[in-house]
Protein backbone atom coordinates (compact mmCIF):
# COMPACT_ATOMS: atom_id res chain seq x y z
CA UNK A 1 0.00 0.00 0.00
CA UNK A 2 2.82 1.64 0.85
CA UNK A 3 3.80 1.83 -3.33
CA UNK A 4 0.81 3.86 -3.89
CA UNK A 5 2.01 7.12 -2.21
CA UNK A 6 4.27 10.00 -3.14
CA UNK A 7 6.19 12.68 -1.65
CA UNK A 8 5.56 16.00 -2.60
CA UNK A 9 8.32 18.55 -1.46
CA UNK A 10 7.07 22.36 -2.18
CA UNK A 11 9.92 24.80 -1.48
CA UNK A 12 8.69 27.74 0.51
CA UNK A 13 12.13 29.53 1.65
CA UNK A 14 10.88 32.09 3.83
CA UNK A 15 12.12 34.14 6.66
CA UNK A 16 9.17 33.95 9.22
CA UNK A 17 10.17 37.29 10.49
CA UNK A 18 9.45 38.68 6.48
CA UNK A 19 6.14 40.20 7.38
CA UNK A 20 7.76 41.95 10.52
CA UNK A 21 10.51 43.24 9.03
CA UNK A 22 8.14 44.56 5.82
CA UNK A 23 6.02 47.00 8.94
CA UNK A 24 9.44 47.61 10.55
CA UNK A 25 10.68 48.94 7.54
CA UNK A 26 7.09 50.95 6.29
CA UNK A 27 7.17 52.26 10.23
CA UNK A 28 10.84 53.92 9.66
CA UNK A 29 9.94 55.63 6.59
CA UNK A 30 7.03 57.28 7.70
CA UNK A 31 8.70 58.23 10.75
CA UNK A 32 12.18 59.58 8.84
CA UNK A 33 9.73 61.11 6.64
CA UNK A 34 8.17 63.19 9.66
CA UNK A 35 11.94 63.87 11.10
CA UNK A 36 10.89 61.73 14.41
CA UNK A 37 13.30 59.86 15.99
CA UNK A 38 12.27 56.55 17.33
CA UNK A 39 13.09 54.66 20.09
CA UNK A 40 12.70 51.04 21.40
CA UNK A 41 12.99 50.61 25.57
CA UNK A 42 12.74 46.93 26.45
CA UNK A 43 13.42 46.18 30.18
CA UNK A 44 11.65 43.33 32.48
CA UNK A 45 8.91 44.18 34.20
CA UNK A 46 9.27 46.78 36.93
CA UNK A 47 13.00 48.17 35.91
CA UNK A 48 11.34 51.75 36.18
CA UNK A 49 10.70 52.38 32.01
CA UNK A 50 7.16 54.29 32.46
CA UNK A 51 9.23 56.15 35.80
CA UNK A 52 11.83 57.16 33.01
CA UNK A 53 9.10 58.09 30.12
CA UNK A 54 7.45 60.35 32.94
CA UNK A 55 10.73 62.23 33.61
CA UNK A 56 11.53 62.66 30.19
CA UNK A 57 8.56 63.99 29.25
CA UNK A 58 9.19 66.83 31.91
CA UNK A 59 12.38 67.44 30.23
CA UNK A 60 10.77 66.90 26.21
CA UNK A 61 7.45 68.42 26.87
CA UNK A 62 5.33 68.17 23.60
CA UNK A 63 8.28 67.60 21.66
CA UNK A 64 7.74 64.19 22.84
CA UNK A 65 5.01 61.21 21.68
CA UNK A 66 4.69 57.73 23.43
CA UNK A 67 3.33 53.94 22.39
CA UNK A 68 2.93 51.94 25.67
CA UNK A 69 2.85 48.71 25.44
CA UNK A 70 1.52 45.83 27.85
CA UNK A 71 -0.04 42.96 28.21
CA UNK A 72 -3.03 44.33 29.88
CA UNK A 73 -4.75 48.02 31.76
CA UNK A 74 -4.11 51.37 29.97
CA UNK A 75 -2.36 52.80 33.63
CA UNK A 76 0.97 53.63 31.63
CA UNK A 77 -0.41 55.00 29.00
CA UNK A 78 -2.48 57.24 31.19
CA UNK A 79 0.29 58.12 33.54
CA UNK A 80 2.51 59.49 31.10
CA UNK A 81 -0.03 61.61 29.72
CA UNK A 82 -0.42 63.24 32.63
CA UNK A 83 3.38 63.96 33.16
CA UNK A 84 2.47 65.83 29.76
CA UNK A 85 2.71 63.99 26.56
CA UNK A 86 0.78 62.44 24.27
CA UNK A 87 0.59 58.28 24.62
CA UNK A 88 -1.41 55.58 22.91
CA UNK A 89 -1.36 52.47 24.59
CA UNK A 90 -1.53 48.82 22.81
CA UNK A 91 -2.82 45.60 25.10
CA UNK A 92 -1.18 42.82 23.59
CA UNK A 93 -3.97 40.65 24.90
CA UNK A 94 -1.21 37.79 26.32
CA UNK A 95 1.20 38.51 23.84
CA UNK A 96 5.18 39.01 25.27
CA UNK A 97 6.55 41.49 23.24
CA UNK A 98 5.76 44.28 20.69
CA UNK A 99 5.73 43.54 16.47
CA UNK A 100 5.89 45.97 13.83
CA UNK A 101 2.04 45.71 12.74
CA UNK A 102 1.00 46.11 16.14
CA UNK A 103 3.35 49.74 16.17
CA UNK A 104 1.95 50.11 12.83
CA UNK A 105 -1.62 49.95 13.94
CA UNK A 106 -0.76 52.29 16.48
CA UNK A 107 0.49 54.92 14.82
CA UNK A 108 -2.00 55.50 12.33
CA UNK A 109 -3.90 56.88 15.43
CA UNK A 110 -1.17 59.14 16.90
CA UNK A 111 -0.56 62.85 15.47
CA UNK A 112 1.96 63.01 14.25
CA UNK A 113 1.54 65.85 12.58
CA UNK A 114 3.21 68.49 14.65
CA UNK A 115 5.97 70.55 13.69
CA UNK A 116 7.70 70.43 17.82
CA UNK A 117 7.04 66.52 17.42
CA UNK A 118 10.68 64.99 17.45
CA UNK A 119 10.98 62.16 19.85
CA UNK A 120 8.35 58.65 19.79
CA UNK A 121 9.36 56.35 22.30
CA UNK A 122 8.08 52.89 22.02
CA UNK A 123 7.45 51.25 25.84
CA UNK A 124 8.18 47.21 25.10
CA UNK A 125 6.00 44.91 26.92
CA UNK A 126 8.59 43.83 29.93
CA UNK A 127 10.34 41.27 29.17
CA UNK A 128 14.10 40.56 28.36
CA UNK A 129 13.93 37.72 26.18
CA UNK A 130 10.59 37.94 23.52
CA UNK A 131 11.15 41.73 22.69
CA UNK A 132 14.70 41.26 21.40
CA UNK A 133 14.07 39.48 17.87
CA UNK A 134 11.24 42.13 16.88
CA UNK A 135 12.53 45.56 15.16
CA UNK A 136 9.70 48.02 15.31
CA UNK A 137 11.05 50.67 12.83
CA UNK A 138 13.19 52.25 15.54
CA UNK A 139 16.20 54.23 15.34
CA UNK A 140 17.67 52.95 18.69
CA UNK A 141 17.33 49.66 20.36
CA UNK A 142 17.44 50.21 24.45
CA UNK A 143 18.01 48.18 27.21
CA UNK A 144 16.90 48.95 30.45
CA UNK A 145 18.51 47.24 33.82
CA UNK A 146 17.49 48.64 37.72
CA UNK A 147 19.91 47.80 40.45
CA UNK A 148 17.39 45.34 42.29
CA UNK A 149 17.63 43.18 39.81
CA UNK A 150 20.96 42.40 40.29
CA UNK A 151 24.33 43.41 39.11
CA UNK A 152 24.41 39.71 36.79
CA UNK A 153 21.66 39.96 34.74
CA UNK A 154 23.45 41.15 31.42
CA UNK A 155 24.78 37.88 30.32
CA UNK A 156 21.96 35.95 31.33
CA UNK A 157 19.80 37.72 28.45
CA UNK A 158 22.35 37.69 25.53
CA UNK A 159 20.06 37.94 22.54
CA UNK A 160 18.86 41.38 24.14
CA UNK A 161 21.84 42.65 25.19
CA UNK A 162 24.03 42.15 22.42
CA UNK A 163 21.59 43.66 20.15
CA UNK A 164 20.84 47.20 21.76
CA UNK A 165 22.72 50.54 20.95
CA UNK A 166 22.30 51.90 24.45
CA UNK A 167 22.06 50.58 28.37
CA UNK A 168 20.61 52.58 30.93
CA UNK A 169 21.17 51.31 34.65
CA UNK A 170 18.21 52.80 36.23
CA UNK A 171 17.47 53.30 40.67
CA UNK A 172 21.15 54.61 40.85
CA UNK A 173 19.64 55.96 44.35
CA UNK A 174 19.33 52.77 45.72
CA UNK A 175 23.43 52.28 45.23
CA UNK A 176 23.71 52.75 48.81
CA UNK A 177 21.69 50.06 49.83
CA UNK A 178 21.90 47.24 47.56
CA UNK A 179 25.16 44.72 46.45
CA UNK A 180 24.97 45.84 42.89
CA UNK A 181 28.58 46.33 40.90
CA UNK A 182 27.96 48.78 38.40
CA UNK A 183 31.66 48.60 36.85
CA UNK A 184 30.94 44.63 36.54
CA UNK A 185 27.19 45.15 34.43
CA UNK A 186 28.76 47.75 32.15
CA UNK A 187 31.69 45.48 31.36
CA UNK A 188 29.85 42.34 30.97
CA UNK A 189 27.58 44.40 28.32
CA UNK A 190 30.53 45.22 26.65
CA UNK A 191 31.90 42.20 26.36
CA UNK A 192 28.82 40.87 24.08
CA UNK A 193 28.48 44.62 22.80
CA UNK A 194 31.71 46.89 22.39
CA UNK A 195 30.35 49.61 21.17
CA UNK A 196 26.95 50.25 23.73
CA UNK A 197 26.50 53.48 25.11
CA UNK A 198 25.94 53.77 28.96
CA UNK A 199 23.86 55.95 31.16
CA UNK A 200 24.06 55.48 35.32
CA UNK A 201 20.49 57.07 36.14
CA UNK A 202 17.78 57.74 38.75
CA UNK A 203 14.19 58.01 36.63
CA UNK A 204 13.10 58.82 40.02
CA UNK A 205 15.31 61.49 41.54
CA UNK A 206 16.58 63.25 37.85
CA UNK A 207 20.25 61.84 38.38
CA UNK A 208 21.78 61.17 35.09
CA UNK A 209 18.71 62.52 33.18
CA UNK A 210 19.94 65.46 31.60
CA UNK A 211 22.95 63.92 30.09
CA UNK A 212 20.50 61.06 28.65
CA UNK A 213 18.13 63.61 27.56
CA UNK A 214 21.00 65.43 25.89
CA UNK A 215 22.32 62.89 24.25
CA UNK A 216 19.00 61.75 22.51
CA UNK A 217 18.93 65.73 21.74
CA UNK A 218 21.79 65.50 20.20
CA UNK A 219 20.49 62.59 17.91
CA UNK A 220 17.59 63.92 16.34
CA UNK A 221 18.40 67.06 16.15
CA UNK A 222 21.67 66.62 14.59
CA UNK B 1 6.92 32.15 24.90
CA UNK B 2 7.07 34.36 21.80
CA UNK B 3 6.99 31.04 19.94
CA UNK B 4 3.89 30.74 19.89
CA UNK B 5 3.71 33.82 18.10
CA UNK B 6 6.04 32.55 15.33
CA UNK B 7 4.66 29.18 15.10
CA UNK B 8 1.15 31.04 14.14
CA UNK B 9 3.97 33.37 11.91
CA UNK B 10 4.88 29.32 10.24
CA UNK B 11 1.48 28.41 9.54
CA UNK B 12 0.69 31.78 7.98
CA UNK B 13 3.65 31.52 5.40
CA UNK B 14 3.33 27.97 4.71
CA UNK B 15 -0.87 28.39 4.39
CA UNK B 16 0.14 31.50 1.49
CA UNK B 17 2.14 29.31 -0.09
CA UNK B 18 -0.12 26.11 -0.41
CA UNK B 19 -3.01 28.70 -1.21
CA UNK B 20 -4.85 27.35 2.44
CA UNK B 21 -4.36 24.36 5.06
CA UNK B 22 -3.66 20.65 4.08
CA UNK B 23 -2.71 18.30 6.54
CA UNK B 24 1.57 17.97 6.14
CA UNK B 25 3.65 15.03 6.57
CA UNK B 26 6.60 17.09 7.22
CA UNK B 27 7.51 21.15 7.91
CA UNK B 28 11.55 21.76 7.37
CA UNK B 29 12.74 24.72 9.17
CA UNK B 30 16.11 26.09 9.57
CA UNK B 31 17.08 28.40 13.06
CA UNK B 32 20.47 30.28 14.12
CA UNK B 33 21.62 29.84 17.52
CA UNK B 34 21.58 33.34 17.86
CA UNK B 35 18.36 33.79 16.83
CA UNK B 36 16.59 33.74 20.52
CA UNK B 37 14.58 31.11 19.63
CA UNK B 38 13.97 28.20 21.70
CA UNK B 39 14.03 25.05 19.68
CA UNK B 40 11.73 22.73 21.93
CA UNK B 41 9.50 25.51 23.03
CA UNK B 42 9.16 26.30 19.12
CA UNK B 43 7.95 22.65 18.40
CA UNK B 44 5.85 22.63 21.53
CA UNK B 45 3.88 25.15 20.46
CA UNK B 46 3.88 24.28 16.48
CA UNK B 47 2.52 20.49 16.96
CA UNK B 48 -0.65 22.90 18.80
CA UNK B 49 -0.81 25.30 16.35
CA UNK B 50 -0.43 23.20 13.41
CA UNK B 51 -3.29 20.49 14.18
CA UNK B 52 -5.52 23.53 15.36
CA UNK B 53 -5.16 25.27 12.17
CA UNK B 54 -5.73 22.47 10.02
CA UNK B 55 -2.47 21.19 8.66
CA UNK B 56 -2.54 17.78 10.94
CA UNK B 57 0.00 16.40 12.87
CA UNK B 58 3.80 17.08 11.05
CA UNK B 59 7.07 16.05 12.02
CA UNK B 60 9.40 19.00 12.51
CA UNK B 61 12.64 18.99 11.08
CA UNK B 62 14.67 21.67 12.66
CA UNK B 63 18.47 22.49 10.91
CA UNK B 64 20.26 24.12 13.56
CA UNK B 65 23.39 26.04 11.46
CA UNK B 66 26.12 27.75 13.06
CA UNK B 67 27.05 31.21 13.82
CA UNK B 68 29.60 33.03 11.74
CA UNK B 69 31.64 35.91 13.12
CA UNK B 70 34.41 38.16 12.99
CA UNK B 71 36.51 38.25 16.36
CA UNK B 72 36.92 42.55 16.65
CA UNK B 73 40.38 41.60 18.78
CA UNK B 74 42.01 39.32 16.51
CA UNK B 75 40.48 39.66 13.39
CA UNK B 76 39.63 35.70 13.15
CA UNK B 77 36.31 34.64 11.34
CA UNK B 78 35.04 31.48 13.07
CA UNK B 79 31.72 29.73 13.64
CA UNK B 80 29.79 29.16 16.72
CA UNK B 81 27.14 26.74 17.69
CA UNK B 82 26.48 29.08 21.04
CA UNK B 83 26.50 32.34 22.20
CA UNK B 84 29.39 31.53 24.62
CA UNK B 85 31.61 30.15 22.45
CA UNK B 86 34.38 32.94 22.27
CA UNK B 87 37.34 33.40 19.45
CA UNK B 88 39.10 30.37 19.30
CA UNK B 89 42.60 31.84 18.61
CA UNK B 90 42.46 34.74 21.53
CA UNK B 91 39.17 33.98 23.69
CA UNK B 92 37.48 37.33 23.27
CA UNK B 93 33.89 37.56 23.09
CA UNK B 94 34.19 40.91 21.37
CA UNK B 95 32.91 40.18 17.99
CA UNK B 96 30.72 41.65 15.02
CA UNK B 97 27.76 38.90 14.29
CA UNK B 98 27.92 38.40 10.50
CA UNK B 99 24.96 35.45 10.45
CA UNK B 100 23.27 32.98 12.86
CA UNK B 101 20.29 35.12 13.77
CA UNK B 102 18.34 33.34 10.80
CA UNK B 103 14.75 31.45 11.23
CA UNK B 104 13.32 30.38 7.90
CA UNK B 105 10.53 28.01 7.17
CA UNK B 106 12.44 26.23 4.07
CA UNK B 107 9.99 23.29 2.79
CA UNK B 108 7.12 21.17 3.79
CA UNK B 109 6.48 17.96 2.52
CA UNK B 110 3.11 16.16 1.66
CA UNK B 111 2.11 13.01 1.49
CA UNK B 112 0.14 11.88 -1.86
CA UNK B 113 -1.93 8.87 -2.39
CA UNK B 114 -3.67 7.47 -5.07
CA UNK B 115 -6.95 7.29 -4.11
Amino acid sequence: MCDDTTIQIVDISTPVMNKNDRFAASNRELLSGKNIFTLNLISSPGAGKTTLLESMARFFGSKMAVIEGDVQTDRDAERVRKAGCQAWQIETGGSCHLDAEAVNHALGHMDLESDELALLCIENVGNLICPSGYDLGENLKIGLISLPEGDDKILKYPSLFSRISVLIINKMDLLPHIDFDVNRTIDECRSLNPEVMVFTISAKTGEGMEEFCGYLENQFSG
Amino acid sequence: MHELSLARDMTRIIGKVLGGCRPLDTVNITIGPLSGISPESLRFCFTEVAKMEGFGEPKLVITETEAKLICLDCNVEYQAKEFYQGCPSCGSFSRRILSGREFTVDSVEIMEGTD
